[in-house]
């Protein structure tokens, strides 16, 4: 069907249009993170372009300025006095260490299961994965008082042992991509056919084998769509990593942290936020293709 | 070629003498042990401890918990609170659905096409999905803001809201505002899906309807809709319990209030956890999840839909 040229511009218009209101939100945010403070609290008109940019945003947030020193240096004493909490250096320390140690652990037990999930039949398999699946559906809220308690017990919560502290995170992160990984990678493994494991283990493989040098390098790219799924889901969690620690503060968590009842610091809060938001972008765009299969569990492929 | 005698020797020969029996077998369990563990510790373990302390009655003088079975389900039930973060949470749920599917539907059919450009245009829309919700929030808070937020002022400006009503300060509107937030970054997660299904539609019954002079919108009520209805069951029903356990949104943007005007179940059972009285708030995060079960579950039979 071929579209009149005034049908098809008018198409391209409408489509830039949509998709530049939903990018509006992120220049927005972006926009804010350079600006000076005197550009986002002004209350007689919306700074657009006409400022100064400045990176002092991103120095206090990523690189620990003292925000002390610097409002005595623009001659003002707006927030002098305030505490030294918006560097935010330990975060992304810590963000990084459990999203990529929660991944690592997800996808180490994940392919396992999947696999066998595939390939063995036995009986429960269907109830096996209907709990997965209600694992996925299960509300964090629904467990969050006793996980409170167990890892009060365990000395992972109010501790100031780091390592225990991250230990905690990275496992319950782990619980929660758990199902997302599992049937995704299910999903992969079933695109691989049988016959491929038979002539394996007709040429004297064991599953063992036939799993870890045959079927699961082939399965390479599903790999890591899921674990870069994984990676953003981790990165971008809330409730449990609000709840489940004391000492450390995820990403997320610390920037929530920076809303206060005396007025929010927006310079320092968008500063972070982009940098939270750019490591998701560059991940999401290498896995464009798995994207929808990772979004439905491995239902729908495209 | 592989003679018999060889193929045989070669089925034989590798099993290794010191794995036991059941590592080397077909056995699915050491398979899926590690899974297993994981989420009996920090799933069905915890889930079974919810249950048993929802048995119990808190006393806050002795700070102890006194078992009661009845008690906490019958405060819940005798609770306007609980009934109005229900209607709350339902009330959030469909609009967002509705509006979702809706937009994400007329998104796809608008990008859906092979001409230059538009990969990246389809590139760009999944973005807001990989933006953590609480920094998605915190985005709506700055543009919502009552006296500098770029989206109020708009809104001022066009006179179409009154400055003396800031949007997430107002009872009436505060919901709308945190509905905005989820719209702008789960819309994209509907428009993919629709997008995948729509590349999945045959060609050849939309070119038998062209010849039988069928218009756009009759081709797509009558087969691009039922053609899709798997994908779009299984959209709704993924987003939908997402939906219902909706908690950074509202946390970070109201923190349920005004008043309680943007109250879920869940925002509810964290602020109940709060107040220290944790076999009421295990009660109603029980409640949160027998609802998420008993709504996906008639879902799942009504639309005949399986992940």
């Amino acid at each position: 069907m071929e579209q009149s040229l005034a049908k098809r511009t008018l198409r391209d218009i409408a489509a830039v249009s949509v998709v530049g209101l939903f990018m509006f939100p992120l220049l927005w945010w972006a926009l804010t993170s350079i600006k000076p403070m005197y550009a986002i609290f002004d209350k007689d008109r919306v700074v657009w372009f006409d400022f100064v940019p400045t990176l002092i945003n991103y120095a206090v947030v990523l690189l620990g300025w003292s925000r002390a020193e610097l409002a005595i240096d623009s001659g003002s004493t707006f927030g002098v006095g305030g505490t030294s909490s918006y560097d935010s250096r330990q975060t992304m320390i810590d963000s990084v260490v459990i999203s990529v140690g929660s991944t690592a652990l997800t996808m180490m037990i994940a392919v396992f299961a999947a696999y066998a999930l595939s390939r063995i039949a036995f009986r429960g398999r269907n109830g096996y994965l209907n709990w997965v699946l209600g694992q996925r559906f299960m509300p964090p809220i629904a467990i969050i008082v006793p996980l409170v308690t167990m890892y009060k017990v365990a000395g992972m919560r109010d501790t100031d042992n780091l390592f225990l502290g991250y230990v905690g995170l990275i496992f319950i992160h782990a619980l929660i991509n758990l199902p997302i990984a599992v049937l995704l990678m299910k999903s992969f493994f079933d695109d691989v056919p049988k016959d491929v494991d038979e002539a394996a283990m007709i040429d004297g493989a064991t599953r063992w084998q036939t799993f870890g040098k045959i079927v699961l390098p082939m399965v390479r790219g599903g790999v890591a769509a899921a674990a870069v799924l994984c990676f953003i889901f981790s990165w971008t969690e809330f409730l449990l990593s609000l709840f489940l620690t004391t000492i450390i503060r995820t990403v997320p968590v610390k920037i929530s942290t920076f809303v206060t009842s005396t007025g929010s610091e927006w310079g320092f809060i968008s500063a972070l936020g982009t940098a939270a938001i750019v490591p998701g972008f560059i991940f999401i765009l290498l896995v464009q293709r798995h994207l929808v299969r990772g979004l439905t569990l491995g239902s729908l492929k495209e | 070629m592989v003679q018999p005698q060889q193929l045989m020797a070669a089925q034989i020969l590798p099993r290794r003498a010191w794995l036991p029996r059941w590592m080397t077998s077909e056995h699915p369990w050491p398979w899926l042990l590690p899974a297993s563990a994981l989420m009996i510790v920090f799933g069905i373990y915890p889930l079974l401890y919810a249950l048993w302390l929802s048995l119990h009655k808190r006393n806050p003088v002795l700070r102890k918990n006194v078992f009661d079975p009845a008690h906490n389900w019958m405060k819940a039930a005798a609770d306007d609170r609980v009934w109005d973060a229900i209607i709350t949470t339902f009330t959030y749920t469909g609009i967002a659905l509705a509006i979702q599917l809706a937009l994400g539907m007329a998104i796809a059919l608008l990008l859906d096409t092979d001409r230059k450009g538009y990969g990246i245009l389809r590139a760009m829309m999944t973005l807001p999905l990989v933006v953590p919700p609480a920094v998605t929030a915190m985005m709506f808070l700055l543009m919502l803001d009552g006296s500098f937020g770029v989206l109020s002022r708009a809104l001022y400006e066009t006179g179409l809201w009154s400055p003396q009503l800031p949007i997430l300060a107002t009872s009436s509107s505060a919901l709308a505002g945190v509905l905005l937030a989820d719209i702008w970054q789960w819309t994209p997660f509907m428009v993919l899906i629709m997008m995948a299904g729509l590349r999945s539609l045959p060609k050849e019954p939309f070119e038998a309807a062209a010849i039988d002079g069928a218009t756009a919108t009759q081709a797509f009520l009558r087969l691009t809709l039922p053609m899709m209805s798997r994908v779009i069951a299984i959209a709704v029903l993924i987003r939908g319990v997402d939906l219902f356990r909706i908690f950074d949104y509202v946390k970070v943007m109201t923190d349920s209030g005004p008043g309680t005007a943007t109250e879920t179940l869940t925002s509810y059972a964290g602020r109940i956890y709060f107040t220290g009285d944790f076999p009421y708030a295990s009660t109603l995060s029980l409640l949160t999840l027998v609802l998420v079960i008993v709504a996906s579950t008639l879902f799942m039979r009504i639309f005949r839909v399986r992940l």
